[in-house]
């Protein structure tokens, strides 16, 4: 059995899973994007271009690759940041930190829509926590409606789903991090490395696998965000927080099939024209340990 | 390493046996569900031909679907009496109010057919419906029609066929005010529209909010558009000019008293006759605002009345609440009626005729009390037993007077797609042109869309 491999036919029942339900409707959902699908029509009938050329022309769904884009950025950014900075707080021996880390990760296994009604209360003008904070610490001239003041509401939304996955990062960190051998830091530190050089050229190298993994599902995920701003702000106000799905969603529901899956292949592509070259440079730099 | 293959092979092949097992055994179930359905189909249609009283000998589970905008109470509580006498269960499936038609179309496309639903009124619902091909059609059966008043039946009429039945009460939309604000403010219900900005402004004097809206909930704030056309659009245009709309042949953003319901609405903005925050308005809030007296008066139609009475009780729906229908320039306006939702069975439903036997069941003089009881409104039924509240009478008695229009929405099959986020978008700028532009540019879209006449 050592160094052989299984054979190929073991791979087969995923495969057909997987080109049952993911590549066929992918090829089918192509197809239709060419079409004029609509609920109201007897007929589906071929389009050409019509459908991507009347996505382009319009100014909402700019809007929805605008924020989408800016989620995206900020939530990449920021859960890395945070998940990174956790992790090697809680790789401390620290008394509680079992504790400290159930709660970090905890957010994340709530579902995204109940997490979204919990921070509609907390982000009220009136009655949300937030500003009751805000007033009773003579900081009243901050407070603010969260959720539906255009300047702020895309912002709410990138608070609330950070508070939901930073854990998530925070766990492939510390799993990264247990994999670096104490000998390493130890002998780092007998040559006098201070904490950030050990950290810029030991620990942060020997985290790029993890680092990879949680960038590019951080990335992917948060292009794909849907519940999150559907339950804080449904788009809205107007469509300042609208997103891809959200976009996407409205159009199904209006029964542009056709334009509908044109928009969503669209997102499609654009996630992997980020998603290739962002996974093929953080391999790169990934090194053998 | 050949005995691990071996092993390895057999555990794959269990496997797959395993789930096609899966799948025979639910086949079989649901053979078996169905040829049990079928039976007792059948076995309801003999209940219905015989008597009413004895229970089906295989009860069945009949699904029905309404828009989750509509108080689903007073039908279970129809359906619990239907199962005591038939032993058929009644399973009610609320779909979100503002996708209801696309998702029915949506369920009909791909043949999964509730057994009934309840659909918003109007015949322009036969036309999105194929209800001719796809809908059970009721004109010949005299019995459904005997007590529902005549013009009822004749709004449901369309080339001499009926495929919905009307069920419910005729809802109501206008100006929903607290009566004790009012007194303590010394104001009466307006005479014209200049009249409500002064009330407004008076109200505003003794510090309450002079109107509540719901503008993050997005559909109230529509309705100080669906009430303000009836009393200052309708009586510029005309049924021509709404039929015009209809055809595209009359364009939304060629009407300026349409224009200036925006004009109107940005006044009340200026002039701070909202609540603070109004952009976190909610429906929810609405109610409470309105009934603690926080604030004086709202737009709304008559589904406010049963939410005020959850949260307030009888007593302020009937001695505390009052209703005056948006006023236009020179009078008191006229208030928006909406026909009732009707009740519609799918031809290919799996239990039609037990179904038929519900709506039959509904129909009864009994049951129709039971269910004004519950949502009291004004009645489509001629000897309907239904105590009104007041409000309610108000309106009832604005009808008998003449001083009531159908809504705008019931009336033209393209609807005003997106005015909720418009509307957001217009608290917040204010950019009346912008916002009147849009309104109509939606219209068109959405008549597009819809591959209407006249769009296309």
């Amino acid at each position: 059995m050592k160094g052989r491999k299984y054979p190929l036919y073991f791979a087969f029942p995923a495969l057909a899973v997987f080109l049952l339900f993911f590549i066929t409707p992918t090829v089918i959902g192509f197809y239709y994007s060419f079409t004029d699908w609509n609920i109201n029509a007897d007929t589906i009938s071929f389009n050409g271009l019509d459908n991507y050329r009347a996505l382009f022309q319009e100014p909402r769904l700019l809007t929805a690759f605008k924020n989408t884009l800016i989620f995206a950025a900020a939530v990449t950014v920021f859960q890395n940041v945070l998940g990174l900075g956790l992790a090697l707080i809680l790789n401390e021996a620290l008394k509680a930190k079992n504790f400290l880390r159930m709660i970090f990760f905890m957010p994340y296994v709530i579902s995204p829509i109940v997490i979204g009604y919990i921070f509609r209360a907390i982000y009220h003008p009136s009655n949300g926590i937030i500003n009751h904070v805000l007033n009773s610490v003579g900081l009243g001239f901050m407070a603010q409606d969260w959720l539906n003041n255009p300047k702020f509401a895309l912002f709410s939304i990138i608070m609330t789903d950070l508070w939901r996955v930073t854990g998530f990062s925070m766990v492939v960190y510390l799993a990264g991090l247990q994999f670096i051998s104490k000998d390493l830091i130890e002998s780092s530190s007998i040559d006098g490395a201070h904490y950030w050089q050990r950290f810029r050229f030991i620990v942060f190298p020997l985290l790029a696998a993890s680092l990879t993994v949680n960038v590019l599902l951080a990335m992917i995920n948060s292009m794909k965000i849907f519940e999150m701003v559907m339950v804080l702000t449904d788009g809205g106000p107007g469509y300042t927080t609208e997103v891809f799905f959200t976009y996407i969603r409205n159009m199904f529901s209006t029964g542009q099939f056709g334009y509908a899956t044109a928009v969503n292949l669209m997102l499609f592509v654009l996630v992997t024209l980020i998603g290739v070259p962002v996974l093929m440079g953080l391999k790169k730099r990934e090194m053998e340990y | 390493m050949r005995k691990m293959k071996t092993v390895s092979m057999l555990l794959v092949v269990s496997l797959a046996l395993l789930g096609l097992a899966g799948c025979g055994g639910n086949n079989n179930n649901s053979n078996a569900a169905n040829n049990g359905n079928t039976a007792s189909t059948d076995a309801n249609a003999t209940n219905t031909k015989n008597t009413k009283d004895t229970k089906a000998k295989d009860p069945v589970t009949l699904s029905f679907v309404i828009p989750n905008t509509v108080d689903t109470a007073p039908f279970t509580q129809l359906f619990g009496e239907f199962e005591k006498q038939t032993g058929n269960k009644v399973e009610l499936q609320a779909l979100p109010g503002g996708e209801f038609d696309n998702m029915m179309k949506t369920r009909f496309s791909t043949g999964d057919f509730p057994d009934l639903f309840l659909m918003q009124p109007g015949t322009k619902q036969y036309v999105k419906l194929r209800a001719d091909e796809m809908l059970r059609e009721w004109s010949g059966d005299v019995d459904v029609w005997a007590r529902i008043i005549p013009s009822m039946k004749d709004a449901q009429t369309l080339d001499g066929k009926i495929y919905g039945v009307p069920y419910g009460a005729t809802g109501m939309y206008g100006v929903f005010y607290n009566k004790d604000v009012f007194t303590k403010a010394g104001v009466e219900p307006p005479k014209n529209y200049a009249d409500l900005i002064e009330i407004a402004k008076k109200i505003k004097a003794t510090g309450v909010t002079p109107f509540y809206e719901g503008v993050k909930d997005g559909w109230p704030a529509q309705i100080f558009y669906l009430t303000g056309w009836v009393s200052n659009v309708d009586p510029a245009i005309g049924d021509e000019g709404v039929a015009k709309l209809q055809t595209n042949e009359l364009k939304m953003n060629n009407i300026p008293e349409l224009k200036n319901l925006f004009t109107k609405q940005k006044e009340l903005i200026d002039l701070g006759l909202y609540q603070d925050n109004v952009l976190a308005g909610t429906f929810d809030e609405m109610q409470t605002m309105l009934g603690e007296g926080k604030a004086a008066m709202v737009f709304n139609l008559d589904g406010i009345i049963p939410q005020l009475e959850k949260k307030f009780g009888k007593e302020f729906v009937n001695d505390k609440l009052g209703f005056f229908p948006f006023p236009s320039d020179t009078d008191q306006g006229v208030a928006v009626v909406t026909p009732p939702n009707q009740l519609m069975i799918p031809t290919q439903a799996k239990h039609a005729d037990a179904a038929v036997e519900l709506v039959k069941f509904m129909l009864t003089k009994e049951m129709t009390d039971m269910y004004y009881a519950a949502a009291p409104g004004i009645p489509i039924f001629e000897d309907a037993k239904v105590d009104l509240v007041p409000v309610q009478q108000t309106v009832k008695d604005l009808i008998e007077a003449g001083k009531s229009k159908i809504n705008i929405q019931n009336r033209l099959t393209p609807v005003f797609a997106d005015f909720q986020k418009l509307l957001q978008i217009f608290f917040i700028d204010g950019d009346v042109d912008k916002a009147y532009k849009d309104f109509a540019a939606n219209y068109e879209k959405d008549g597009k869309s819809k591959l209407l006449e006249g769009f296309k």
